[in-house]
């Protein structure tokens, strides 16, 4: 398994290179570039075109793409993230701030998701055919379909203004020191967040228990008398687990990434927010990093849950 | 035979075209929309009242002129009533291929103006014209602004027909300015408007920048170079909990005297008085002379050398104590209070003022007016061309600063009642090309009633009261603004939540909303910002 960790690992390297590049070159092709957003179409044709040249020129986009691809992962790779385009910011500080803002909603959300998604699967497949197991389903259906934005919305609408019960966005306030400060904040957006996956999770975890609990093994579990809870649980969920864990492990790095919109709705200041304004704003040192960042979540992601799942199941081999 | 020569001529123009309100109308190339007849049909065809009493729902003023109502516009420009039947007259009598479809093009993506987009497009269709429209993304600049290598007879760089844009002036000059030759990318030179760029640009007198805005208005409104559709407002929102205590209203997009050090507020549960508002920054604070008055800190944290009433107009100094004006309109003269401080304490100086204007001049987006102003000055040219270490026409004397300028500028007065020096020794070392790229500008020191305490980047950013301001110690003790902006529903979503005192927006649809609101007063300002559409009138390929 190391031998096969290791090479995992080293295929990372070329991959995450190839793919900045794509990044890179995506960008280019899209028409404009920092200068061009950083005054209003408006105002734009009363700006001296000398001036914004020389602009362009000082921020280094007077140069070829590839001159300032390599340029960029040339720094990269000694530890130099650059400074925003935009705003002259240092790279790091963006992520070092931004960055745990979103895993601290996705941690929460793929946690709270991850229990109550396996616990309503496990019990919608014990009982299933059952009411509880139509609800549930109608419930899961609903979860996976609706948008998260409109979750967010009627949460705000009943929970923030109506009820009054939570702030209806933001992190934190003044004088909030400690997390147990802002965990108000968090209530929303993380619930909101973890709906649709623990609608996914829940209806993943079904599907797998009723595929575990049809094997033969099962039938031998209560054939030898072993309780009803003893076969569920650690024969049945065990077995069960290797694809929701899978499914999870998959969505960790959508998350990093993906929580954008409910970034948006609670106002909540993570990296998918600032790496969607980076891309339109076309800042290319702030868009990079974060890209490279969801690129190394994936294939790292990738790589755990092939581990994981060699653990959890003894009949995968890695690497054979 | 002369004579016989004159009388063809006369003759064949009568024949070949419909001489309107002094138009000669006809194409001037094979581009139809050349012909002032379509562009006035195009005008006659749309219902702009209606769509102001639709899609606007009452938050937009039609208009008939690109300047707004007051004493520089003309009050007899043709409003080109909607008349369909009038439009439809003018397109035969032009000739109009009913199967050339127009290209229209815009750059907000906000539904109002899809929605007017849709209108226009079966206003038009109503009357013979085909109409696509399509919103421009990326570098919208590269595809609305370049002019043509030839800008008399082109062909254009631009490819649409037309281009719903918007005019928001801080100098009336503004809305013609671009009509100078070279500034256009879709009108043939005009040389009558030349000479009147110049002219409204060239002088300080209020009665020849009026003769100069009447016969532009006029020109433009008969030959219908572009059609002014509606002026668009700003709204100002307080909650009841806050009192201005008579300080004045105005445009909130500039600078002006609102007098916030008198403004008061109940206190929150905790007995503090806490005001909420908006426009903080997502990743750095913006210098405060791109977009003069918008953000949180060119509101609050900075002050302006001269104060404008909220109508724009200088009334007098802020951080200035005294200023003048030379008769000759060429050196204006600034003395600065004596005691005033940057946020840390340290003296605010002439020099800089002096670095301010310096700095202003070489900033790549210094505001157009401001710019315009500071390119005039003496010297200025050398400056910024790198020949030169000091701008040679301005110069320091203790808290006095003296420039000079090569060229009478007409703005200089409201120019620096919307300009904010900056402290000079944040700055030592930067480029001010890169100025925006500073490390100043993740906490900036200002000179405003009110000084920056807490920045947490796209979180909030709270302001206290700057102890000892010149005008007086704020009455608010603390400021939380949330990184939220007039086009964002985050704004609505604060408002009704009760985080947001303060702010204003121009988006017409939010303010049904925000009257709706027991806790919110909603005051209607009239600001110069035109919306209307640019008509492209030079060959192009899609032609």
């Amino acid at each position: 398994m190391l031998t096969y960790i290791i090479r995992r690992i080293l295929i990372l390297i070329p991959m995450a290179f190839v793919i900045c590049f794509l990044v890179y070159l995506g960008l280019e092709l899209t028409p404009g570039d920092a200068v061009s957003h950083m005054i209003s179409p408006d105002m734009l044709g009363s700006m001296d075109p000398e001036r914004l040249e020389a602009l362009r020129q000082s921020l280094g986009l007077g140069q070829p793409f590839y001159v300032r691809f390599w340029s960029w992962f040339t720094n990269l790779i000694q530890g130099n993230f650059g400074y925003s385009t935009n705003g002259g910011v240092p790279i790091a500080n963006i992520i070092a701030t931004r960055l745990p803002a979103t895993l601290e909603l996705a941690a929460i959300a793929l946690l709270f998701s991850t229990v109550i998604g396996c616990i309503l699967g496990v019990v919608s497949a014990l009982k299933r055919g059952s009411a509880t197991d139509s609800a549930l389903t109608v419930v899961g259906m609903l979860g996976v379909s609706i948008p998260e934005f409109f979750f967010g919305l009627v949460a705000i609408l009943i929970f923030g203004l109506n009820l009054g019960w939570l702030p209806v966005g933001g992190r934190s306030m003044p004088g909030y020191l400690t997390f147990w400060d802002r965990v108000p904040h968090l209530v929303m957006p993380s619930l909101v967040l973890s709906i649709m996956l623990t609608a996914g999770v829940m209806r993943y975890a079904r599907s797998s228990m009723l595929d575990a609990l049809s094997r033969d093994f099962i039938k031998t579990a209560r054939s030898k008398g072993l309780p009803e809870w003893r076969v569920n649980v650690l024969h049945g969920f065990r077995v069960a687990l290797t694809p929701v864990v899978v499914l999870i492990g998959f969505r960790l790095p959508v998350l990093i990434g993906g929580s954008v919109i409910i970034e948006q709705v609670f106002q909540w200041p993570g990296i998918g927010i600032e790496f969607i304004s980076a891309v339109r704003s076309q800042d290319y040192p702030v868009v990079m990093p974060i890209a490279l960042l969801s690129v190394m979540a994936v294939l790292i992601a990738s790589l755990i849950v092939d581990i994981l799942t060699a653990l959890i199941d003894p009949r995968v081999r890695l690497g054979e | 035979m002369q004579f016989k020569k004159l009388i063809a001529t006369g003759l064949a123009v009568l024949m070949t075209s419909t001489a309107i309100g002094g138009v000669v109308a006809q194409p001037i190339n094979e581009n139809p929309l050349s012909d002032p007849r379509v562009r006035q049909a195009i005008s006659y065809a749309i219902d702009m009242d209606t769509i102001a009493e639709t899609i606007f729902e009452g938050a937009a003023i039609p208009a008939d002129g690109l300047l707004p109502d007051g004493p520089n516009k003309p009050t007899d420009l043709n409003p080109y009533k909607y008349d369909p039947d009038k439009a439809r007259e003018l397109l035969a009598e032009a000739g109009w291929d009913s199967n050339r479809e127009l290209d229209v093009v815009f750059y907000y993506a906000d539904q109002a103006t899809t929605d007017l987009m849709a209108a226009m497009q079966a206003y038009l269709a109503d009357v013979g014209i085909k109409m696509n429209y399509r919103l421009l993304e990326g570098d919208i600049g590269s595809q609305i602004s370049v002019v043509p290598d030839d800008p008399v007879n082109g062909p254009s760089k631009v490819t649409w027909d037309m281009l719903y844009g918007a005019r928001a002036a801080l100098a009336l000059q503004e809305y013609f300015n671009r009509y100078a030759l070279g500034g256009k990318p879709m009108i043939p030179n005009i040389p009558r408007m030349n000479e009147l760029v110049a002219k409204v640009n060239g002088t300080t007198d209020p009665e020849i920048q009026r003769e100069g805005y009447f016969e532009m208005e006029r020109i433009i409104n008969e030959n219908v170079y572009q059609i002014p559709l509606y002026y668009q407002q700003l709204y100002t929102f307080e909650s009841t909990r806050l009192n201005r205590n008579g300080a004045p209203y105005g445009n909130e997009q500039y600078n002006y005297n609102w007098g916030v050090e008198g403004w008061t507020i109940e206190p929150d549960a905790s007995g503090k008085a806490v005001m909420y508002t908006n426009t903080a920054p997502a990743q750095f604070f913006e210098v405060p002379w791109q977009n003069l008055g918008i953000w949180v800190s060119n509101k609050f944290a900075f002050d302006t050398v001269l104060e404008s009433d909220g109508d724009l107009l200088p009334i007098g100094g802020e951080m200035a104590d005294t200023y003048s004006v030379s008769d000759d309109g060429l050196t204006f003269t600034v003395t600065l209070k004596d005691g005033l401080t940057w946020h840390d304490g340290t003296a605010i100086t002439g020099d800089d003022l002096a670095w301010s204007i310096g700095a202003a001049m070489k900033f790549p987006i210094t505001h157009p007016v401001v710019k315009s102003t500071l390119a005039k000055i003496d010297g200025a040219e050398a400056f910024v061309a790198g020949e030169a270490d000091a701008v040679s026409g301005v110069s320091v004397d203790g808290n006095t600063v003296t420039v000079k300028f090569a060229t009478v500028d007409p703005n200089v007065l409201l120019t620096f009642s919307q300009f904010a020096p900056l402290p000079a020794a944040q700055f030592e070392g930067v480029d001010p090309i890169n100025l925006q790229q500073a490390p100043y500008w993740q906490k900036p020191i200002g000179s405003g009633p009110f000084k920056i305490d807490e920045v947490v980047m796209n979180d909030y950013t709270t302001l206290v009261p700057f102890e000892g301001y010149h005008k007086g110690t704020p009455k608010i003790e603390q400021i939380i603004a949330s990184p939220s902006y007039e086009n964002d529903a985050n704004l609505l979503v604060n408002a009704t939540a009760g985080k947001a005192d303060f702010g204003y927006t121009k988006v017409a649809s939010d303010v049904p909303a925000l009257e709706a609101l027991d806790h919110m007063v909603v005051h209607p300002i009239n600001i110069p910002y035109t919306r209307m559409l640019w008509i492209n009138q030079f060959p192009h390929p899609t032609n």
